[in-house]
């Protein structure tokens, strides 16, 4: 999937301006990197493709399809094509890591034998084969998170946005996730992923956007 | 993918640009499969009933209180089948009274009774003359000094119109019509249908049916604003659960349907509880009605709901259901969103 902000601003009802002539081009089956400190728009800028918020001004083209045409039914079919791992929404506790798995399939209708056939195909990508039965909360973190990452592909999207997939885990986990980012990349999905842990950024020798104060700052190599 | 018209901002009307923004790139090409609709329906038919089992005391609550609001218009409308049953039998020999007017001679008003007997919907005509009448008013009042003491007799020739049918709740109207009819003849002073107590009863089943259906319609309202609640309740308590559907692309109508089933449970268990308390209770009171019809000499035996009524009370409960759960979703779904 191909991404293209141009000249996009997001201003709050609040006033708040959190973005602001923000333009850059996110070819089909790159990876790239958004840093910023906390605050700088990298969130917003997530919201913005995944249609939660709409810019305030410029245009966001995907696929070449502007997302200002598109209206309210409309998004659920865009955001089925895409994977999303958010710190926020994360597993729901009341049901299995199978059908935690499974929810983006049920939502688009796949059938039970091709939702069982992903599903495992989707936790044996993450290592989390074998546990499919167990409840979320048995789980540790650095798994809960890969349970997520698993939800985020079962689809297999075009485009996986991951904000802060690695906030709360050591470094070793942390990096066996981004290698996962890596893996999905290589088969051709699009990655961007927002991350302030910049040791780890200057590692993966990806594509590095930067972000300070709702501007785009650096846009260009590994920092 | 192929890239889909762009519609021109600039110029456009807004209905032009509205037209462009429901339009979906994406979304072409995707058939409606009947199939996985139905799956999907009966997935969920039996999930939201666990659902409700998974909470059996607060949906118990619920169901009870849906059935003893739907319970009491259906037994008043059980009541009000009953009478109408019973007084349905209750008839009695009709009879239209004709008071002529004083200057009408016996001639005139033979001729009159011949031709009110030639009509179709009248059986007989009794002719009563103003001396037979006499006789008869002096034989059953002892007024017999009194009217002696009159110069002259005072009664109008009585015509006894007796029509074909006999009067009951069904043939009251046409036979109020023919008094009508024969009040306005220029001979007749007076016309008098003798069936008063009748009338009254058929104003007052009039007034009973009306007090139930405005009491069906309180109490509907009510029965709506009960699943309306609780499923606001249930909506609230899966926030995390259609904020995370939101996020992997759910329609709000994917995410309305639990729901929905959920209200359609509680309507059609509701109906199905109503149901049975209202047959508990006509057979409960089965033995002294009877009992107390039958002092009146009546054939009676009591009515519960038939078949054909428990499918109408059962699909009108899980109508009130789904349509009480709708209003309450589909509000409050719009509210929950991602941000």
């Amino acid at each position: 999937m191909e991404i293209e902000f141009q000249r996009v601003g997001k201003k709050y009802e609040s006033g708040q301006e959190a973005l602001s002539q923000v333009s850059f081009h996110l070819r089909q089956a790159e990876m790239a990197f958004l840093t910023g400190h906390s605050g700088a728009g990298k969130s917003t800028l997530m919201k913005l493709i995944m249609m939660i918020e709409r810019q305030s001004t410029g245009n966001i083209l995907v696929d070449g399809v502007d997302l200002s045409t598109l209206g309210k039914g409309a998004i659920p079919y865009h955001r089925r094509r895409v994977g999303v791992v958010f710190q926020n929404h994360q597993l729901l506790f009341d049901r299995s890591v199978f059908h935690n798995v499974a929810l983006p399939l049920q939502v688009s209708g796949a059938d039970d034998a091709q939702t069982g056939k992903r599903v495992r195909a989707a936790l044996d990508k993450v290592g989390l084969l074998g546990k499919e039965k167990l409840n979320p909360m048995a789980l540790s973190g650095g798994e809960q998170q890969r349970i997520g990452i698993a939800r985020a592909v079962v689809n297999k999207p075009q485009l996986l946005l991951a904000d802060e997939p690695t906030g709360n885990l050591d470094p070793r986990l942390s990096a066996e996730i981004m290698n996962l980012f890596q893996e999905f990349n290589r088969v051709g999905v699009t990655v961007l992923v927002a991350s302030h842990d910049l040791a780890l950024v200057a590692r993966m020798r990806h594509r590095v956007l930067t972000l300070n104060q709702g501007h785009m700052v650096n846009d260009g190599g590994f920092s | 993918m192929a890239k889909p018209p762009q519609p021109s901002r600039r110029g456009a009307t807004r209905q032009q640009r509205q037209a462009g923004k429901t339009k979906n790139p994406w979304r072409t090409g995707q058939r409606f499969d009947i199939k996985l609709y139905l799956r999907q329906h009966q997935a969920f038919l039996k999930e939201s009933l666990g659902r409700l089992v998974g909470h059996p005391l607060a949906s118990i609550m619920t169901i009870l209180v849906i059935a003893i609001s739907l319970s009491l218009p259906g037994g008043l409308f059980v009541l009000l089948k009953n009478v109408q049953s019973v007084t349905d039998q209750w008839e009695q020999q009709s009879v239209i009274s004709l008071y002529l007017f004083p200057n009408q001679d016996d001639t005139q008003a033979l001729s009159l009774s011949h031709q009110l007997s030639s009509r179709a919907d009248v059986a007989s005509v009794e002719y009563i003359s103003k001396e037979e009448g006499l006789r008869y008013f002096e034989q059953s009042s002892g007024y017999e000094e009194i009217m002696s003491t009159l110069p002259e007799n005072p009664l109008p020739i009585v015509l006894k119109v007796i029509p074909k049918a006999a009067v009951d709740l069904t043939t009251l109207p046409a036979l109020q019509e023919l008094r009508a009819h024969l009040q306005s003849l220029p001979q007749v002073e007076h016309a008098e249908l003798d069936a008063e107590w009748l009338q009254r009863l058929a104003t007052i089943l009039d007034f009973g049916q009306r007090f139930v259906y405005a009491i069906s319609a309180l109490l509907v309202f009510a029965v709506l604003l009960i699943v309306g609640n609780t499923i606001r309740t249930a909506v609230e308590s899966r926030r995390d659960e259609v904020l995370v559907m939101k996020l992997v692309g759910a329609t709000n109508s994917y995410i309305r349907r639990p729901f929905l089933y959920m209200g359609f449970w509680f309507g059609v268990l509701g109906g199905v509880f109503a149901t049975l308390c209202i047959i508990l209770l006509t057979l409960w009171v089965s033995a002294p009605a009877e009992q107390l019809i039958e002092l009146y000499h009546a054939e009676f035996e009591l009515q519960s709901f038939n078949a054909v009524e428990i499918i109408i009370c059962l699909t009108i409960s899980a109508l009130i259901g789904v349509i009480g759960s709708w209003i309450a979703v589909s509000r409050h779904i719009r509210d929950i969103e991602l941000q």
